[in-house]
């Protein structure tokens, strides 16, 4: 049964984007939990949401698959567009520091290394592409007029 | 070399690929301007083929050519008065139905029609199967296949359409509204060629069909032919209620005829678009999924930005180094480098967050979710008396009230426009973050947050009850209706996006650069004269940006006026240069204290006795809410066409700010939280 | 089953127009839009809110608020 993987994925992305979207809000508040040296986990309310958004999508899905619902699928879909797009969001703004640190050099950039703009959103995102490889015959849409 | 010369006008549906196609044809030769007395964009751009000069006038997207918004009149009274040789509908081939039904309207115009049937790779991909020559047969209308992101068909159809424009008189294939309504058609006819300046603009046929649909636009035009009474009394010899539905109808009957044997299975399946609409209007995951779409749009705009801002900046900087170098004359070189130079800097600056804005709006708008997001916000919009289209533009306020306010052009309905960009310059731009930090920092220490967070909140509450209050009495009546089409989901082009995103750039630059410059050299003449009975020279280091200007002096005259609000003439200064960018206030405060740059001395100045906690709270409630910045007012002038809503919004902004900062630094005295 | 007003209608239900009610620029846009007697409707979703609605008709999707499918008669289909 196809849909059963999607549900185990789903299960997965969905925790571990609802985690580590509640560790970047954490940190924002200043409580230490030690990973964020580990994990480049930046603090950020507004980003953390965004990811605990995108975990509670395919939570949502899952949640749908498991109760037999065919249109839980939907939901995987979409948490992997979603977190398509913010992968891309970050992988931009590592873009934005280069400009800074090649073509404007900066100075506040200098100490710039590309690890300090890699974060759980960047890097979560993998997960999503080898979902998107997997399904993508699914991800039909008409290129705009 | 070119000999003959034609017009021809794109009509067609929204979303059906319009601006793509008009691309195709014209490439980079086209420009944009406005419609004569409106603010719809008009877009003109030219094509020599085969030794014939074609201008393509590219209409405004209509799904029908009623009264019902501006647009639909535009591109009706175009097709009519102008009369271009040819006009092309681009129609959708996965949605014929409804697209042909724009295609009834506009044979009853008169026009000469080509079709281009566009995106028929899309229907065909699906299983449908379009047989064109049964189409032309049917319609006696010309149907060429495009598919416009491709480019293909485009040569084919322009065959076409100059085989059309060379054909003499044409045949006029109409839909026929049955006995009873034909014989009124008849009726009006008759009585319509009597009025010799209505029967020498319009098809009489289109008129009388018009006026058994009730068409406001054509009914107005009516009340003064000297035919009047005459078809009032036609007019009141039907039920208006009835016919207009039983005209629909008969049109759609019309197409539903032909259909069946153009099309072959023309299907509806349950597609990856119905799929992703199901998780994004989710009753509890809709929302915040729309939040999250915003954020990531914002924090690119805002990332992505800045590097390019950086390098704006420093293109100025040099400049203005270069000006101070070269020009000994101590006033032209400050006229030129701290008037001109920075004040086209100042616009410049802009540049790149409006077009990454525009950009991802374009992005958004194209693969079919801004529909999507009205469709989520419409209610709670519509409680405060706007419309689901207004809500984009008002969350891009906080990041910028320039673009916000060009972005209210996706508002169909022009009284809902206006609301949108009056009340858009209370929600907090990022220009005005600076001067909260400062303030707050030095007078609210810790509970600076909830001093900044108060500040975006009262911007929301007083947009809010603006929009209901302007509801309420100068614009009143409910919001427009919320007919909308929900477009399927389609990947953006590159180029589409590109192309849009240039021409919001461009048309920022000439359009709102002209009365942003104007504005900033005039401030930098009243920073620059020296005040009477000053002796220094015009433009003098001593004068400039200082109290002993002609500004200073200005000061001292508006000062009874702020004094009530526990503000001196310094801060009277400061706040006249917001005026052109809402982040001076704190730099020419530090001038006027000074202190020059030094943001940590100059709190330690307010706190030690300049301001009280109460005024500086007042200071940020008035920047907040007054007048907004040169650039911002030069859009709204741009954007509703007119001086006088440009006034009010800044009269409205700055007498409320005034009332707010009165209240605070009053009541506050009286209670003794000043002390 | 007998007529009713299309605000009513559940997502899921499937109806037939009967007649379009109301006055003006409104109604003539709903009807431009293809909601003409006899058309063919699915009620497809409800906005977050409960309002807008999203409906399937001529082949496309197309959204009124309730107040405007107030106005809109139709025979729902018994499946």
């Amino acid at each position: 049964m196809a849909n059963k993987n999607k549900m185990f994925f789903a299960l997965a992305a969905g925790i571990l984007y609802v985690l580590f979207g509640c560790m970047q809000i954490v940190e924002q508040f200043g409580i230490k939990t030690g990973l964020a040296e580990l994990l480049l986990i930046p603090g950020d309310i507004f980003g953390g949401l965004c990811l605990v958004v995108i975990g509670a999508v395919f939570l949502y899905g899952a949640k749908e698959l498991n109760s037999g619902m065919n249109m839980g699928v939907s939901y995987v879909y979409v948490g992997i567009l979603m977190s398509l797009v913010f992968m891309a969001v970050y992988v931009l703004i590592i873009g934005a520091s280069l400009l800074e640190v090649y073509l404007i050099q900066n100075e506040d950039y200098l100490e710039w290394r590309i690890i300090d703009d890699i974060r759980p959103g960047l890097y979560l995102g993998f997960l999503s592409l080898a979902g998107y490889v997997a399904w993508r015959g699914r991800f039909s849409l008409p290129a705009a007029k | 070399m070119t000999q003959n010369k034609i017009t021809i006008a794109l009509a067609g549906n929204p979303n059906v690929g319009k601006s793509t196609l008009f691309n195709a044809i014209t490439g980079a030769h086209q420009h944009v301007g406005n419609w004569a007395g409106v603010t719809v964009e008009k877009k003109i751009g030219t094509r020599t083929y085969h030794d014939t000069e074609i201008e393509v006038v590219d209409l405004p997207g209509t799904y029908s050519l009623t009264a019902y918004s501006v647009d639909e009149i535009v591109a009706r009274d175009y097709v009519v008065e102008d009369k271009p040789d040819v006009v092309v509908q681009i129609v959708d081939a996965t949605n014929l139905e409804r697209n042909l039904y724009l295609t009834t309207q506009l044979m009853e115009l008169g026009s000469r029609l080509v079709i281009a049937l566009n995106m028929w790779d899309v229907a065909e991909s699906r299983g449908d199967k379009i047989d064109t020559t049964k189409m032309e047969e049917f319609l006696e209308i010309p149907v060429v296949k495009t598919i416009g992101n491709k480019g293909e068909g485009i040569d084919g159809l322009l065959d076409e359409v100059l085989r059309e424009a060379g054909k003499g008189a044409h045949h006029e294939h109409e839909v026929s509204y049955g006995n009873e309504i034909e014989s009124k058609i008849i009726e009006l006819e008759r009585i319509l060629v009597n009025d010799d300046a209505l029967s020498a603009r319009y098809p009489l046929r289109w008129l009388a069909i018009k006026l058994l649909d009730g068409d406001e636009n054509i009914l107005e035009k009516i009340k003064v032919s000297p035919m009047a009474t005459q078809i009032d009394n036609v007019l009141n010899t039907i039920d208006r209620e009835d016919c207009e539905a039983s005209m629909a109808d008969k049109r759609y009957e019309a197409i539903n005829t032909v259909l069946p044997q153009v099309c072959e299975r023309c299907v509806k399946e349950v597609t990856f678009s119905d799929m992703i609409d199901h998780v994004v209007t989710n009753k509890y995951l809709g929302i915040p999924i729309f939040l999250s779409m915003m954020w990531a749009a914002f924090e690119v705009t805002f990332t992505f930005a800045t590097p390019f801002m950086g390098m704006i900046d420093m293109f100025f900087g040099w400049l203005a180094g270069v000006v101070a170098e070269n020009i000994t004359t101590i006033w032209l070189g400050s006229l030129l480098g701290d008037g001109i130079v920075a004040g086209v800097g100042a616009v410049m600056i802009f540049l790149p967050n409006i077009m990454l804005l525009f950009l991802m709006l374009s992005l958004l708008e194209d693969c079919g979710y801004m529909a999507r997001a009205a469709f989520i916000m419409d209610k709670l919009m519509y409680k405060i008396g706007l419309h689901g289209r207004s809500f984009i533009p008002l969350l891009m306020g906080f990041g910028c009230n320039v673009p916000a306010i060009m972005a209210t052009r996706t508002i169909e309905d022009e009284r809902d426009r206006l609301i949108t960009i009056l009340v858009n310059p209370f929600i907090s731009c990022g220009a005005r973050l600076p001067v909260y930090i400062l303030l707050a920092g030095a007078f609210f220490g810790r509970d600076a947050g909830s001093v900044i967070f108060g500040l975006y909140m009262l911007g929301i509450i007083v947009a809010i009850l603006s929009a209901k209050l302007i509801r309420g009495t100068l614009i009143k009546g409910k919001p427009a209706p919320f007919i909308m089409e929900l477009p399927p989901y389609r990947i953006p082009t590159v180029k589409g996006s590109a192309i849009h995103m240039w021409e919001k750039g461009s048309l920022y630059v000439k359009k709102a650069g002209t009365i942003i410059l104007a504005g900033v050299i005039l401030v930098w003449l009243f920073s620059a004269i020296p005040s009477p009975g000053v002796d220094a020279a015009f433009a003098s280091e001593e004068i400039l940006g200082t109290g002993d200007s002609l500004m200073g002096a200005l000061g001292h005259v508006i000062e009874p006026l702020v004094a009530p609000l526990g503000f001196d003439w310094r801060i009277a200064v400061a706040l006249v240069f917001g005026f052109v960018a809402k982040e001076i206030v704190i730099g020419s405060m530090g001038v006027l204290y000074g202190v020059g740059k030094d943001e940590d001395a100059l709190g330690d100045i307010l706190v030690a006795g300049a301001m009280t906690p109460l005024s500086a709270l007042g200071l940020m409630v008035f920047t907040l809410l007054y007048v907004p910045c040169i650039a911002t007012i030069g859009v709204i002038k741009k954007e509703t066409g007119s001086w006088k809503w440009t006034l009010f919004a800044a009269g409205y902004t700055t007498g409320l700010a005034w009332i707010a900062a009165f209240l605070i630094y009053q009541v506050g005295t009286y209670v003794g939280w000043g002390l | 089953m007998n007529e009713t007003t299309l605000n009513l209608l559940e997502p899921g239900s499937k109806a037939k127009v009967i007649q379009v009610k109301g006055r003006g620029k409104a109604r003539k846009r709903v009807l431009d839009m293809g909601m003409v007697p006899g058309a063919e409707i699915e009620v497809l979703r409800k906005a977050p809110f409960g309002d807008p609605i999203e409906f399937l008709v001529k082949g496309y999707r197309l959204s009124l608020r309730k107040t405007e499918a107030e106005h809109i008669m139709v025979q729902p289909h018994t499946e």
